[in-house]
Formats: structure tokens, C-alpha cells, sequence
């Protein structure tokens, strides 16, 4: 099949157009079911994560629940997230935590949608379980000196989403503004 | 570390070097996040009829991939390559039927294509291009 | 078992582990499997051979190495999570002593280590 192995603009457009096809003429899936789930897609953002992440900072017995059992948790806040089965993990003055796929690209997608391009990177999953520090450097997060970091790699069955730390000065602030602060690199632990 | 398990290029956690992470994010094109969807719907156990293949199988598919390959394809470049192969493993389609819809399509987009420019001559002529 | 399993595997089977049961419980030490690979596997590299602690068992699950291979009622087998020091992993860490690499391994993965009392 050598139009599969042509890298150029057009190929791989054109092959997943055969292949929706074939798939749909032979009764596997149908268009309909296509179009509902890139829809799906559209719908989870990180705001999603951000919601989890506010009511943490306002419920301490909600985060309790969400340390103990992530999925368990983020279901009572009606958020969908079908067979997901979620690890939270908190930020503390003492701890600073990153998570990374290092074998593809595995991601909390239920809770902040699509990962971004830089996660998938051979860079960020080659470095971030070698030189943690020299990684969150570059993206602007220097802990303090005697804080330690643990990264946690994706390996398997278990998805992860990190409890940043409130930030001082929102004591004031409502749920609603303080989720708005939340920013997906912070769920990463990245930001 | 023996010989086998050096080839697995996928496996890249502690490669040695300090590449800067890149940084740019491409916006998802239609075509990408269909591809992403056939995924799910294809590994959605919960289906009727069942799953037709997991998310594993799309991993062994990509890591099948030439280290030449694996760097140099886009992230659904290889998920579609993985997919198609899957597929085909399975006997759910055929590679004679791939290529003769291919080659279909292909048809199909460059009369599409013929259309759209005549359309873009039209626009230009409004003068909507900027 | 596929000839991808490690060779750990064979001394823990369906047929004499009961389902419920985990082999290892939190805290306990575990040495990582290191043997040839053939397949889909969900083990880094780097942490094969490598020395860590259970930190949580996160449930039981179908292995990867059959689910991949089109087998998709395989024994379900406990899935832990396991801490690992930094500076055991990688033998020039520059980082904190204290760090900590936190990777999900499949029971058939991992060994007991004796601890010195």
C-alpha cells in the first residue's frame, strides 16, 4: 500500500476518507457515530479540570474523596467520565508533581480535553522522567530548593490529574473565579 | 539492557539529550479528530457487537512502525497507519478494497478541488481575499 | 502465555492465585522483571531490573501484552503503582535525593525482594 507510506498533504486525508468508507459500507460504525464523537471532543476542555481543581480548594472533604478516589469524585460532580479511572495528585509546599506518558501519550482527555502537541513530544516524554527540574525550568515552574519532585508515568490503566496549589491572594475570591485561574499546564503539573 | 528490548524506539522515557521542548501547537484538522474518533468507536467495548480492536492493539500497530517512521509521520498519520493495519490484520477490510476506494476518492477530491478554486477565483473577484 | 510475558510470569497463574488476591501489598519492595521482549509491552525500559516500593494497588486488569495480540479475556491481573527513588533510576540524577518516579507495572512484572531485617 504505498499511498499509505507517501508523506505528503493529501494522502493521509484521503485514506482516512477511504477507510470511514469501508467501514461505514460494511456496517462497523456509522457517520453518525463519527460526528457525535468528535463532537464529544469539542465539548471537554480543561475548564472541565478546572472545575474539579476550585471545588478542591473550597470542599476539604471533597478532596479528601477526590485524593482517595478520583473517578468516585468527579462523578458527583456530574461530570461524564465513563470507565476513566483517575488518580489525583495534590501539590503541596513539600511536593511538586508532573505527569508524562513516556511510551505514547496517555492523558486525562475526559477532564481536559485533547493534550497539547508539546506532551506528545519525543522531548517532553524523553526528559521529564530523566531531568524533571530542567523540564518545569522551561516552563517557567522552579520549586523551592528541598522540594521534591515526583513524576508519575502513564504507563497503564490509570490516568492522572494534578491538584495544583490555591495561590495566595484568592482568599477572596469565589469557586467560580478561583476554576478560572485554573490553567491546564497547572493540571499537568506544568505550569 | 540486551539487544531486543533497545530497539523498541517508542519506549523513550531517560533517552539521553537536552532538546528544548517544542512548544507550537498545530490547530486538530477534521480529517485528525476523525481519525481519533474510529479509534473510539472502534475499541468502545460497550458497543453493540462488541469492540472491534483496544487500545493496544493500536500501540503494537505504532511501535510495528520503522524508527524512521515513528519520527518522521504526524501523531494521526500513525494512528490511522496502526488502525488500517489493524483492520486489515482483522480481515475487517482488505487492502485490494482499500486502495481501489482510495483511488476513489482521490478521483472525487480533485474534482472537489477543481470546484473549490473555482469558487476562490469568485471570492477574489469580490475582493474578500485580505 | 505469550513469549512477550516475562519469564516472572510463570510462577503466578489464573489457575493458583485467586482472582481477588493481590501478591503484593503497599509498601512492600519489588524488583522489576528485566528479561528479553518480544511485543507490546507497557513496562519502560528505564525501570527494568530497577528496585522500587508498592505505593498503591490500583485495581486488576487484562495484560497488555494479550489484549494486544487480540486476546481480550485473559486473566485479569493486579495493577500497582510503584515508587522508585530517582537516583536509583538513573545513576547521574541531579535533583533532590528525595525525588520520586511513580510508574503503573502489571503483578507479572515484578518480584519480591528480601528486605534485611
Amino acid at each position: 500500500m504505498s499511498a499509505v507510506h507517501e508523506h505528503d498533504d493529501r494522502s493521509f486525508e484521503l485514506l482516512e476518507r477511504a477507510f470511514r468508507e469501508l467501514l461505514i459500507e460494511k456496517g462497523v460504525l456509522s457517520q453518525a457515530e463519527v460526528d457525535e464523537r468528535v463532537e464529544l471532543m469539542y465539548s471537554r476542555t480543561p475548564a472541565l479540570g478546572a472545575r474539579v481543581v476550585a471545588r478542591a480548594w473550597f470542599d476539604s472533604e471533597f478532596k479528601a474523596r477526590l485524593l482517595a478516589d478520583g473517578s468516585a469524585a468527579v462523578r458527583e460532580l456530574g461530570i461524564d467520565v465513563g470507565t476513566l479511572k483517575l488518580v489525583v495528585i495534590e501539590n503541596t509546599p513539600e511536593v511538586h508533581n508532573l505527569v508524562v506518558c513516556t511510551l505514547c501519550s496517555c492523558y486525562p482527555r475526559m477532564l481536559l480535553g485533547m493534550p497539547p502537541d508539546w506532551y506528545k513530544s519525543i522531548a517532553y516524554r524523553a526528559r521529564a522522567v530523566r531531568e524533571p527540574r530542567a523540564v518545569l525550568a522551561e516552563f517557567g515552574v522552579e520549586p523551592e530548593p528541598g522540594t521534591t519532585i515526583r513524576v508519575h508515568d502513564s504507563t497503564a490503566d490509570m490516568r492522572y490529574l494534578v491538584l495544583p496549589r490555591r495561590p495566595a491572594g484568592t482568599e477572596n475570591l469565589s469557586e467560580a473565579d478561583c476554576a478560572a485561574l485554573v490553567t491546564r499546564d497547572a493540571m499537568i503539573g506544568a505550569g | 539492557m540486551n539487544e531486543l528490548t533497545a530497539t523498541a524506539h517508542h519506549d523513550v522515557g531517560g533517552a539521553p539529550g537536552h532538546e528544548p521542548i517544542p512548544r507550537e501547537q498545530h490547530a486538530f484538522l477534521p480529517w485528525e479528530l476523525r481519525v481519533d474518533a474510529l479509534m473510539w468507536i472502534l475499541g468502545d467495548a460497550g458497543r453493540p457487537g462488541g469492540r472491534r480492536m483496544t487500545v493496544d492493539e493500536l500501540r503494537r500497530g505504532i511501535e510495528s512502525l520503522s524508527p524512521d517512521q515513528y519520527r518522521s509521520l504526524g501523531y494521526y498519520e500513525k494512528w490511522l497507519t496502526s488502525l488500517v493495519a489493524i483492520m486489515r490484520e482483522k480481515g475487517i477490510v482488505s487492502g485490494a478494497e482499500l486502495r481501489k476506494r482510495l483511488a476513489e476518492v482521490t478521483i472525487a477530491h480533485e474534482g472537489e478541488h477543481a470546484l473549490e478554486h473555482a469558487g476562490d477565483e469568485h471570492a477574489q473577484d469580490g475582493g474578500d481575499r485580505a | 502465555m505469550p513469549s512477550s510475558m516475562p519469564a516472572t510470569s510463570t510462577r503466578k497463574t489464573a489457575a493458583t492465585v485467586p482472582e481477588a488476591a493481590a501478591r503484593f501489598s503497599t509498601g512492600d519492595a519489588v524488583r522489576v522483571a528485566n528479561g528479553a521482549v518480544f511485543g507490546h509491552v507497557r513496562t519502560p525500559q528505564y525501570v527494568r531490573g530497577k528496585i522500587g516500593t508498592v505505593e498503591r494497588i490500583c485495581g486488576r486488569f487484562r495484560a497488555p501484552e494479550e489484549l494486544s495480540r487480540g486476546k481480550y479475556d485473559g486473566a485479569q491481573r493486579a495493577l500497582y503503582r510503584v515508587r522508585f527513588l530517582q537516583v536509583e533510576v538513573w545513576p547521574d540524577y541531579h535533583g533532590d535525593p528525595s525525588d520520586t518516579l511513580d510508574v503503573e507495572i502489571y503483578e507479572h512484572w515484578l518480584e519480591p525482594v528480601r528486605t534485611k531485617r
